[in-house]
């Protein structure tokens, strides 16, 4: 593999948009990217766009980048679809990644999109694909996350207020960032007051539905100086699926420890090494049970890691500086490339809610359950890791 | 209100199951018996699976793993309580994991489970009662977990 770097990145606004559709959303996503990365459009050899749910609401299971970027004027290339889960932004970065890696593209576009607006059942919990016999005995992802929640709590004294501190801290982080669909400061009395989901978990524990699209253009190392003097260098991308191994421990996500270990091992760091991470807090209890599988605390101590001020700006290892999915939202297909584009503002220095000196990044997403009901791990997992390429 | 199993005829609750539970539950014939979910096992390597697995993904020797009843007793793994439910399903409810004596760790509804009384490593036993209402207020069964009468 060749060295690959960012060039370009744009988001839309995250939030409530019921008058776009998925195509307007991501040609304002990819329009930004173009411009920030200064590209002639006919530079981009090969595109790929992540989305999860457009063909359940939209009747568009295909076809989603070829429209968008129809609409921009881009054709003529290779373009395709990429599913997977909450992981389909993240995954369709790897694929472009792994285009201009492998020495057969220099220039590829990523593009992540998605509108949970439209779906039905306002009010209820997002289900999720593929698990139809969890479904019938009434499986949705809070519930997931609430009998993960159950057992950490009895295993290593974690608590409620542990929980809300991480959402206190996200919507802290997202107060500068005009892209976050919640901005309002709250408090750990407010969470833990806010109507119960599922027990232990409330409505504040939980990410909301959300809109938007974000993307982002990569290059080969050959052709970045046409571009820009500073681009941020992707130094590991790694998607795994679950070891679904029986009867695991709940409280750690197999497929979350193998994405970030081949990342750390690609990238030649470690925890330590890295300045803030962007995770994928779909529910409170997913993040702290992240500082754990990802080395940035012991098992068991992410609850102490949170309270103890060691994933706040400032702290030991900022966690979700830009607000993270409970403040900026989780449109499934868009979330892991607006991290991309959230750490690769950080490292240029010019994010809202700046980590001071940032210089690696580490994002994560992962999403999509199994259906087999004695298992319980999640089926994609993504981890990227960027650094300055300056 | 919990159903006296042993007191239903079983195509009256065989009717009401899910269709998709179906292949997997095992109701009692006579009002001795007790209703089992039913796994499978490979023949090669002896592996249990819960749902049942057409191949065994171990060796892959067995294309045909055969059914077998599972113990209808386990211990409770972890739990929640559902407050916002998905639809036809009637909160607040609990649901958690159920770890049974083949190595397997059922996602199970729970009954008689109230607050107060739920707990990480009680004993628990399989039945069959109403999980949810189908789109018409239909009754739809399913398996549920509850604990051991002592």
């Amino acid at each position: 593999m060749r060295t690959v770097y960012i060039i370009g990145v744009g988001m839309t606004k995250f939030g409530r948009f019921p008058e776009s559709n998925v195509i307007e959303l991501g040609r304002t996503a990819a329009l930004n990217a173009l411009r920030d990365a200064g590209i002639n459009k006919k530079d981009i050899q090969v595109a790929y766009a992540g989305h999860a749910r457009t063909g359940q609401l939209y009747n568009r299971e295909c076809g989603v980048g070829q429209s968008i970027l129809w609409e921009l004027g881009i054709s003529g290339i290779p373009i395709s679809s990429v599913g997977n889960f909450c992981s389909s932004g993240s995954t369709a970065l790897r694929e472009a990644w792994m285009a201009v890696g492998t020495g057969m593209y220099d220039v590829a576009f990523a593009i992540g999109v998605e509108k949970l607006t439209g779906r039905a059942g306002k009010g209820r919990p997002l289900t999720s694909d593929g698990v139809e016999l969890l479904t019938v005995m009434g499986f949705s992802p809070p519930i997931y996350f609430g009998n993960v929640a159950t057992r950490h709590m009895a295993d290593y004294g974690t608590t409620p207020e542990q929980f809300a501190m991480v959402a206190v801290k996200n919507r802290k982080n997202a107060g500068p960032n005009p892209r976050c669909q919640y901005k309002d400061p709250i408090t750990v009395e407010e969470v833990l007051n806010s109507p119960v989901i599922v027990e232990p978990l409330t409505l504040l524990n939980c990410c909301p539905t959300t809109d938007g699209s974000a993307a982002v253009i990569l290059c080969s190392k050959e052709v970045v100086s046409r571009y820009t003097s500073k681009p941020i260098e992707i130094a590991a991308s790694a998607l795994r699926s679950g070891p679904y191994k029986k009867c695991k421990d709940i409280t750690t996500f197999g497929s979350d420890r193998l994405s970030a270990s081949d990342a750390y091992e690609t990238a030649g760091i470690g925890p330590e090494d890295i300045d803030f991470a962007e995770v994928h807090d779909c529910f409170t209890i997913a993040e702290i049970i992240h500082y754990e599988d990802f080395g940035f605390c012991k098992k068991g101590e992410g609850g102490r890691f949170v309270e103890e001020g060691m994933a706040d700006m400032g702290g030991k290892l900022p966690v979700s500086p830009s607000g993270g999915l409970m403040s900026r939202g989780h449109p499934i297909g868009a979330t892991g490339l607006a991290q991309v584009a959230e750490a690769v503002w950080q490292l240029r220095g010019v994010a809202e809610n700046q980590v001071e000196g940032a210089k690696v990044a580490f994002t994560h997403c992962a999403g999509g359950f199994q259906d087999t009901i004695e298992l319980g791990d999640v089926q994609s997992s993504a981890v990227t890791i960027l650094k300055r390429g300056w | 209100m919990t159903t006296d199993n042993n007191a239903l005829r079983v195509d009256t609750i065989g009717n009401l199951i899910d269709p998709k539970l179906k292949p997997f539950i095992k109701l009692p014939e006579s009002p001795s018996e007790k209703p089992h979910l039913i796994g499978s096992k490979c023949s090669s390597c002896g592996e249990y699976f819960f749902p049942k697995r057409a191949i065994c993904p171990n060796c892959l020797k067995d294309e045909k793993p055969e059914d077998i009843l599972l113990d209808n007793k386990g211990k409770l793994y972890t739990y929640c309580i559902v407050k916002a439910a998905p639809l036809g399903f009637d909160a607040p409810y609990a649901i958690g994991y159920v770890d049974i004596p083949e190595g397997l760790r059922i996602f199970s509804p729970l009954t008689e489970c109230d607050k107060g009384k739920i707990k990480i490593g009680m004993d628990l036993e399989l039945i069959v009662d109403k999980i949810r209402e189908d789109e018409a207020g239909q009754a739809v069964y399913g398996y549920k977990f509850k604990p051991v009468s002592l």
